[in-house]
């Protein structure tokens, strides 16, 4: 299936990525986008093809390349793009994609408060604010990346590493080695009771995980308190935002 | 081949190191938000696969939170940024670096090439003729 | 009420001068400044009438027994202890204030009738602190002797602080002045009353820290200032000396109570006679201290330059009190230094050099403050050269020795406070100027200072009859007796009483010299004065009669009854002699010399004669007197400059190796700082890049360390 031997078919398409983002980042005169472009798809594609999945759901395989190289290219261009506006608009469609992998795993209640969440409101205030900010014509700094030999090789490296980890012990058996995910038990392991999902169907061991009432009772149950934590930090950083706010006579920025 | 937990890892690796990556060297303070907000959500991947993988609802309860802390972050990143652009006028990070050591000899780069001109975007013709400014009749003292 | 009276009195008197420096403190320099004087003036009566009170209280039935029977001592023991420890109580002597006030003021000087059973007033204040063997308690003791000191203490600062309340008039600092001078007769009655050597060492340094603040009263002056710190360091040198005598006391002895030192004989001659060597150590030690505050020769030079405080000050402090402390001191020890004869003899070899360069110096000064300075330097060294003549034969003289020596610092205080309030007077009237050479012929426009002045400077010199002659012949006699024993030392006090002779000629020359070049000849004044000096108003003048009064009659009243000797021979612990009969050759000689000293004076002074210009050239002989035989600048040489030597070196030594070598200790971490400064260079996206990183560092390591 794959051309490469076991221990290049990670490293390869991280080098080409590598390659297609330092080459397609914004800098001085004129991008080799065509070139990095290039390579770009042949690192996906040789990513993709090595993590593909293997649900026999043809449907569900699609989805997955959809949505995932979706979130990829979306995210490739967004930090590539020399226009702030643009790259607002591509991680609004990196959060789509990413609501999209959500679905996927079972959990339509988040990809629907990601959407309104991020795509809602944090990108149109991000966009709002850009548009405000902006200057007449193109910001220089935007034109010219900051480090990117660097920053990259060092991106890449981690993603290497990451992608190694998870292939390796992807591939391994019970016994593997490194065996960083190991094949719990569920029904031995129950550490948060409540974030249990109900099963719905005996026979088709159908549960209710992603449901309102499933998250409801793991926020509400197991995580109670981390919820009031969580209320108290965003009321907090509302207090923050409102005192950091500059004062400034109405009708300007 | 892998299961479906590790080719979702995999995207949430790639999203966490595009973001990074982003945060590195975009100058622009917003798109640097915007590249930590996508490290953001390759974690969340990870956790709704995670999630997925063990049958359990405490994943989709971790991204939970995670978009509360990235709410935060945004608004107080928000009001970050317009102050900072209130002072410099301008949303490149370089201009703040007061923190590092004063007496440091930062190696000098080149300057920044001068802007295209800014783009020209059709317009729609005005309708009817333009209106002569008028000779003002009223003194200014009108204006309170 | 006698009895409370009896047990209580002791406290009142240093207690009324604190309450009244702590009311200027605290009240009196807010409201009213210019009425400051008046709670020292009330407070120093009830300390006077308290001393007053306490001589008949240490010395019960003073006025019943005849003086006959002197040596009937030690017959009626009272209960030493009236250890009524509450401190709190000191803090009311307004009661006491009422009680003492129906008793009649009388002036000083006739206090001092017969005695009857020597004993000691000890009043336990608080325990102030127990270490081990050492119980140092806050106790208040008195006895025969040291209540002389007080009566003496006290009535001259009444007298002084009611002269100063028109001297200081209008002065800014007014309340300051009498808050220190409260405060300064707080301490040197704790001083005088304390039952152990360390509270006295306490009380010592205070007198010493009144004396530099009075010193350096008008501090702006650079002078003032300068004498003040002179004074202050000076006075460190005899204080090291007397902490150390105190600490060997304590080894020795394992005590450093008055109280079991010197009432049990047993305790010091059992020392004396296993170690002969510690005493003469412990004495010298201690007379190093007496040197420091009494201005004996070494370290006499800070006392002229005191002059340069206010005069009410000089009388008081430097001349009528403080200085006196050293000769106090020696005397309180006489237990301790008869079995010392060496260091009796370095006393009064010491007392001997002191006089006799203080009377030489004295002879060419032009500045009024400072002939007396000088004189009270020198009359110091005549009460050493007493206290020392005991060297010769301790048992039998050291009663008279000491008697000799307090008595002449009885009379010596209130003649020289009223030569130096006249001296204030005049500086008063002359606008703050002292200096004899632009002035002359006051005897018109003073007339009260002049008389008050002319009785000090006839008992100083010695005029028969006077208070002067009396002490100053007594000392003389002892001196002689000294001579005439048969011990090793007989030569060399024939030496000391020959200079004794040759100093007293001097004191009445350089006294009548001051006079005559003062308030005879043509009539000048220096232009500060104006063109009307005025004589001294009522609150000066009061004083200048009492104290002149007291000049001419203490002597005659205490001298020859023996009064004064009878009743200083009830201190307990004080060796007794037979008595010590009048040497009427002494007398001749001693008025012949003083009667010689005056018509010098008279020759070359008194007709006419004024002092030559400011600016005239002295012979060199005079400029050696009058340089003080230029042991200042020898000290400076010898001293001061290698010292200031030293500490350049000292600097030069700090800022090239000592500095240097931190420097470069502290260039060490900025070196390794430099490594890894240049990471902190404020822009955030390179710790954001450190941070990733270091992220993939360690996930690789941890990759390497499972697979591996």
């Amino acid at each position: 299936m794959n051309p490469l031997p076991e221990q290049w078919r990670m490293i390869v398409p991280a080098a080409l990525g590598a390659l297609a983002v330092w080459m397609l980042l914004p800098r001085d005169g004129k991008r080799r986008w065509v070139l990095g472009s290039l390579c770009g798809l042949v690192a996906l594609v040789g990513v993709l093809s090595t993590v593909r999945p293997v649900i026999d759901d043809w449907a569900m395989d699609g989805l997955f390349y959809l949505f995932g190289g979706g979130a990829v290219l979306s995210g490739v261009m967004m930090i590539t793009d020399r226009n702030p506006i643009y790259a607002a608009l591509w991680f609004a469609l990196v959060t789509l994609s990413t609501c999209g992998l959500f679905l996927l795993n079972a959990a339509p209640f988040l990809s629907a408060a990601t959407i309104v969440v991020y795509a809602g409101a944090i990108v149109v205030t991000f966009v709002f604010v850009i548009m405000l900010a902006q200057q007449a014509g193109a910001a220089t700094y935007d034109r010219r990346a900051f480090q990117p030999m660097l920053a990259t090789c060092a991106g890449f490296l981690l993603l290497g590493a990451i992608l190694y980890t998870i292939d390796a012990s992807g591939r391994g058996g019970e016994d593997a080695r490194p065996q960083f995910l190991p094949r719990v038990q569920i029904a031995e392991v129950t550490p948060n009771p409540l974030s249990q999902p109900r099963i719905l169907n005996e026979e088709t061991g159908e549960t209710d995980l992603g449901s309102l009432s499933s998250i409801g009772r793991s926020l509400f149950g197991d995580y109670l308190f981390a919820v009031e934590l969580a209320g108290t930090v965003l009321l907090i950083a509302t207090i923050g935002a409102i005192a950091l706010a500059p004062r400034r006579a109405q009708g300007h920025l | 081949m892998i299961s479906a937990l590790e080719s979702q890892l995999a995207i949430g690796a790639i999203l966490f190191t595009l973001g990074a990556i982003g945060f590195l060297t975009r100058r622009n303070l917003i798109l640097m938000m915007l590249s930590g907000e996508m490290m953001l959500h390759g974690v969340s991947i990870n956790l709704t696969a995670f999630g997925r993988y063990h049958n359990n609802a405490a994943g989709q309860s971790f991204t939970v939170f995670v978009l509360t802390v990235a709410a935060c972050e945004a608004g107080l990143a928000l009001a970050v940024i317009l102050t900072l652009y209130q002072r410099r006028k301008s949303l490149d990070v370089e201009l703040w670096s007061n923190l590092g050591e004063a007496d440091l000899t930062r190696e000098v780069e080149p300057a920044f090439p001068a802007a295209p001109p800014p783009h020209e975007y059709p317009r729609l013709t005005p309708a009817g003729a333009m209106p002569k400014p008028q000779a003002p009749t009223v003194t200014a003292k009108t204006t309170t | 009420m006698f009895d409370w009276l009896q047990q209580n009195v002791i406290w009142m008197i240093p207690a009324a001068p604190l309450l009244a420096c702590l009311w200027i403190v605290f009240v009196g320099q807010f409201a009213r400044r210019e009425l400051a004087h008046r709670p020292v003036v009330l407070a120093l009566s009830v300390s006077v009438l308290s001393a007053l009170y306490l001589m008949f209280a240490v010395v019960p039935k003073t006025f019943v027994e005849h003086h006959g029977e002197a040596h009937a001592a030690h017959a009626e023991e009272h209960p030493a202890e009236h250890a009524a420890a509450e401190p709190e109580e000191a803090e009311h002597p307004s009661e006491a204030v009422s009680a003492l006030a129906a008793v009649e003021p009388s002036e000083e000087g006739h206090a001092e009738e017969t005695h009857a059973a020597a004993k000691s007033v000890t009043f336990l204040v608080y325990n102030w602190f127990d270490v081990g063997d050492m119980h140092i308690p806050v106790l208040l003791r008195a006895d025969a002797m040291s209540s002389l000191m007080l009566l003496m203490v006290t009535s001259v600062s009444l007298l002084v602080a009611i002269f100063a309340s028109g001297y200081m008039h209008g002065d800014p600092g007014y309340p300051r002045f009498f808050a220190a001078m409260a405060l300064f007769v707080f301490s040197m009655c704790m001083l005088v009353l304390a039952g152990n050597f360390l509270l006295m060492f306490v009380f010592w340094e205070a007198v010493g820290l009144c004396s530099y603040l009075l010193i350096g009263f008008w501090f702006h002056k650079p002078s003032a200032a300068a004498a003040a710190k002179k004074a202050f360091v000076v006075n460190r040198i005899g204080d090291f000396g007397f902490i150390l005598g105190v600490f060997l006391t304590w080894t020795t002895f394992g005590t450093l109570d008055f109280q079991q030192l010197f009432e049990d004989p047993t305790l010091i001659t059992g020392v004396a006679h296993s170690n002969p060597a510690i005493f003469t150590t412990i004495c010298l030690l201690l007379f190093v201290g007496a040197v420091g505050k009494s201005a004996q020769f070494p370290l006499h030079v800070w006392l002229p330059d005191a002059m340069e405080g206010p005069t009410p000050v000089s009388a008081l402090i430097h001349a009528a009190t403080m200085v006196t402390a050293g000769v106090y001191l020696v005397a309180r020890c006489a237990p301790l230094f008869m079995h010392a004869p060496l260091a009796l003899l370095v006393v009064s070899i010491i007392g001997a050099i002191t006089a006799l360069v203080a009377a030489i110096t004295a002879l060419t000064q032009y500045d009024l403050k400072r002939v007396l300075a000088y004189s009270t330097v020198s009359q110091l060294g005549y009460m050493f050269m007493s206290l020392g003549a005991a060297a010769a034969n301790p048992e039998h003289l050291m009663q008279h020795a000491v008697t000799f020596a307090m008595f002449h610092m009885f009379t010596h205080a209130y003649f020289k406070a009223v030569l130096f309030l006249a001296a204030g007077s005049v500086m008063h009237a002359m606008g703050d100027i002292i200096d004899m050479r632009y002035f002359s012929g006051l005897k018109k426009a003073l007339p009260i200072t002049h008389r008050t002045f002319l009785c000090g400077a006839l008992a100083l010199a010695g005029f028969p009859l006077l208070s002067g002659f009396w002490s100053k012949d007594e000392i003389l006699s002892v001196l002689f007796a000294a001579s005439r024993t048969s011990s090793p030392y007989a030569l060399a006090f024939s030496i000391i009483w020959a200079v004794s002779l040759l100093v007293s000629l001097m004191t009445a020359f350089y006294t009548f010299r001051a006079y005559f070049l003062t308030f005879h000849g043509p009539e000048r004044f220096p232009e500060a004065a104006g063109h009307h000096p005025h004589d001294a108003p009522p609150a000066m003048a009061g004083p200048l009669y009492l104290l002149a009064f007291g000049a001419i009659f203490v002597g005659l009243i205490a001298g020859p009854t023996h009064l004064y000797a009878h009743y200083l021979h009830q201190t307990p612990g004080l060796p007794t002699a037979d008595p010590h009969p009048m040497n009427l050759v002494m007398m001749g000689l001693s008025t012949v010399i003083a009667l010689a000293g005056i018509g010098m004076a008279y020759a070359l002074y008194g007709r006419g004669a004024t002092a030559p210009a400011p600016d005239a050239p002295l012979s060199p002989a005079a400029a050696f007197s009058y340089n003080g035989l230029y042991l200042d600048q020898l000290y400076l040489a010898l001293v001061v400059r290698p010292l200031r030597g030293l500490a350049k070196l000292s600097e030069t030594f700090d800022k090239q190796v000592i500095d240097r070598l931190v420097d470069t200790t502290a260039a060490i971490p900025a070196l390794v700082g430099a490594v890894i400064r240049p990471f902190q260079n404020g822009m955030v996206q390179n710790y954001a890049f450190i941070m990733l990183l270091g992220l993939a560092a360690c996930l690789m390591w941890v990759i390497q360390a499972v697979a591996g």
